[in-house]
C-alpha cells in the first residue's frame, strides 16, 4: 500500500491506545520488515490492531471533506481481505488479531462515512468533548453568579419548544381519534422550515470542513493555533444547532406517520 | 441503561407540569437545551417579590426520562425556597438524588442551568419594574 508510511508517522490520540504496548514496533512481527496497519507490506501477514485514528486506519489524512466513495472502496477491499473466514487455517493470534481489525474495521467505516458522525469524531481527536464543555460552563456559572450562555440560541430553542407542544397535541388528537387539519398543516409548515434549516447548518458544517482540511494540508499560514480552535468551536456550534433540528425534524416525522 | 426508581417515579408522576404567565413580573421563565440530546427544558418559578421565596415553579421538558426526572425534581426542590437557597442547588445532588447514571450527568446540569436562567429572567424583571430597588446580583 502506497501510503502506508505516511500512516506511521501519524500519531496516535492520547487515550485511544489500549494496546499501546504491545503494538509500540513498527515491524511486523512476522518477517520484521516495516508494517502497514492491517498487513504487512513485504510477507502479507495480518498485523496485531494498530493504535491509529480511524482516518489513519483508512490511511487518510485527518481531514473532513473525504471522498466517501474510495472510504466504501477501501473498506469491502479491507473487509475481503481480514475476514476471519480467511484465517480459519493461521494461527491463533492471528485468527483474534484478523476478528479485531475487522471489528475495528467496521466501527471506523460507519464513523467516517457519515458526515455528521466523523465531525464529531474528528472533534474528539482533536479534545473537543461537548459534554464536559457544558458541564465546565454550568460550574462557572455556578462560581461567578452570571448566567450561563447557553449553546443554542434562544430563538431556535423557542421555537424548538413550540414545536414540540404541536407535536404532543397531535398525538393526544391522533390517541383520541380526533383529526385537526389546521394544526397537521402547521405542523407541516413548520417540518419545512426545520429542513431548510437543516440543509442550510449542513452547509455552514461543509464551509468550515474546507476551512479545516485547508488548514491540515497547510495552506492556510497564519496563526494557525487560534485559527484551529476557531474553526472546531465553530464546528461544535453547528453541530449542536444541527442535533437540534434534526432530532425535531424526526420527531415531526415519528408523530405525522 | 435501566432507569432508578425515583426517575421512573417522577417520569410517571411528574410534579409540577405546567406553565405560568410569562409576562407576570413575578414569574421568571428559563428555557434551556442540551445540546448533547436535542432535549428542551423550559421551567418557571413564581417568586414574592416581598420576601424572594420562590412559591410556585412549574416545568415543561421534552427530552428522556431522566430529563423529565431532572426538571421534576428541580421544582420541587426550587418551592418554598429563597432565590439564594434556589441557586445554590448543584447538579451533583440532583444525580445523587435521582441516581443518575454517568450518561445522564448532563440532564442534571441542564435542570441546574434552567433553575439559573429562570431566577435571571426573574431578577431582569425586577430591575426593570423596580429600578430603585436594584440589587448587585448576589
Amino acid at each position: 500500500m502506497a501510503n502506508a508510511e505516511s500512516k506511521l508517522s501519524l500519531v496516535a490520540p492520547p487515550g485511544a491506545t489500549p494496546h499501546a504496548n504491545s503494538e509500540a514496533t513498527p515491524s511486523c512481527w512476522s518477517c520484521g520488515e516495516m508494517r502497514a496497519h492491517h498487513f504487512c507490506g513485504s510477507c502479507g501477514k495480518v498485523q496485531p490492531p494498530s493504535p491509529v485514528d480511524y482516518f489513519a486506519f483508512f490511511g487518510f489524512p485527518r481531514k473532513l471533506d473525504l471522498d466517501t466513495s474510495a472510504l466504501e472502496k477501501e473498506f469491502y477491499a479491507l473487509s475481503r481481505k481480514l475476514h476471519p473466514d480467511v484465517f480459519g487455517q493461521a494461527a491463533d493470534k492471528e485468527r483474534s488479531w484478523s476478528l479485531e481489525q475487522s471489528s475495528r474495521l467496521n466501527d471506523a467505516y460507519r464513523t467516517l462515512k457519515d458526515p455528521i458522525k466523523r465531525t464529531e469524531y474528528l472533534l474528539k481527536l482533536e479534545g473537543v468533548e461537548l459534554e464536559e464543555q457544558s458541564k465546565q460552563a454550568t460550574e462557572q456559572a455556578r462560581a461567578s453568579g452570571d448566567l450561563k450562555k447557553q449553546v443554542v440560541p434562544p430563538d431556535l430553542l423557542e421555537e424548538v419548544f413550540e414545536l414540540n407542544m404541536h407535536l404532543e397535541e397531535l398525538r393526544t388528537q391522533k390517541k383520541l381519534g380526533e383529526d385537526d387539519p389546521a394544526l397537521l398543516e402547521e405542523i407541516g409548515k413548520a417540518k419545512l422550515s426545520l429542513e431548510e434549516k437543516h440543509d442550510a447548518l449542513l452547509n455552514e458544517l461543509k464551509a468550515e470542513w474546507e476551512k479545516w482540511d485547508q488548514l491540515a494540508d497547510g495552506a492556510t499560514n497564519s496563526a494557525s493555533d487560534s485559527n484551529r480552535r476557531k474553526i472546531l468551536d465553530k464546528m461544535v456550534d453547528v453541530l449542536n444547532r444541527r442535533n437540534y433540528v434534526w432530532n425535531l425534524v424526526r420527531d415531526v416525522n415519528e408523530a405525522i406517520e | 441503561m435501566s432507569y432508578s426508581d425515583k426517575v421512573i417515579d417522577h417520569y410517571n408522576n411528574p410534579r409540577n407540569v405546567g406553565s405560568m404567565d410569562k409576562k407576570d413580573s413575578d414569574v421568571g421563565t428559563g428555557l434551556v437545551g442540551a445540546p448533547e440530546c436535542g432535549d428542551v427544558m423550559k421551567l418557571q418559578i413564581k417568586v414574592n417579590p416581598q420576601t424572594n421565596v420562590i412559591e410556585d415553579a412549574k416545568f415543561k421538558t421534552f427530552g428522556c426520562g431522566s430529563a423529565i426526572a431532572s426538571s421534576s425534581l428541580a421544582t420541587e426542590w426550587v418551592k418554598g425556597k429563597t432565590i439564594d437557597e434556589a441557586l445554590a442547588i448543584k447538579n451533583t445532588e440532583i444525580v445523587k438524588e435521582l441516581a443518575l447514571p454517568p450518561v445522564k450527568i448532563h440532564c442534571s446540569v441542564l435542570a441546574e442551568d434552567a433553575i439559573r436562567a429562570a431566577i435571571g429572567d426573574w431578577r431582569k424583571k425586577q430591575e426593570s419594574v423596580k429600578p430603585e430597588t436594584v440589587q448587585a446580583a448576589q
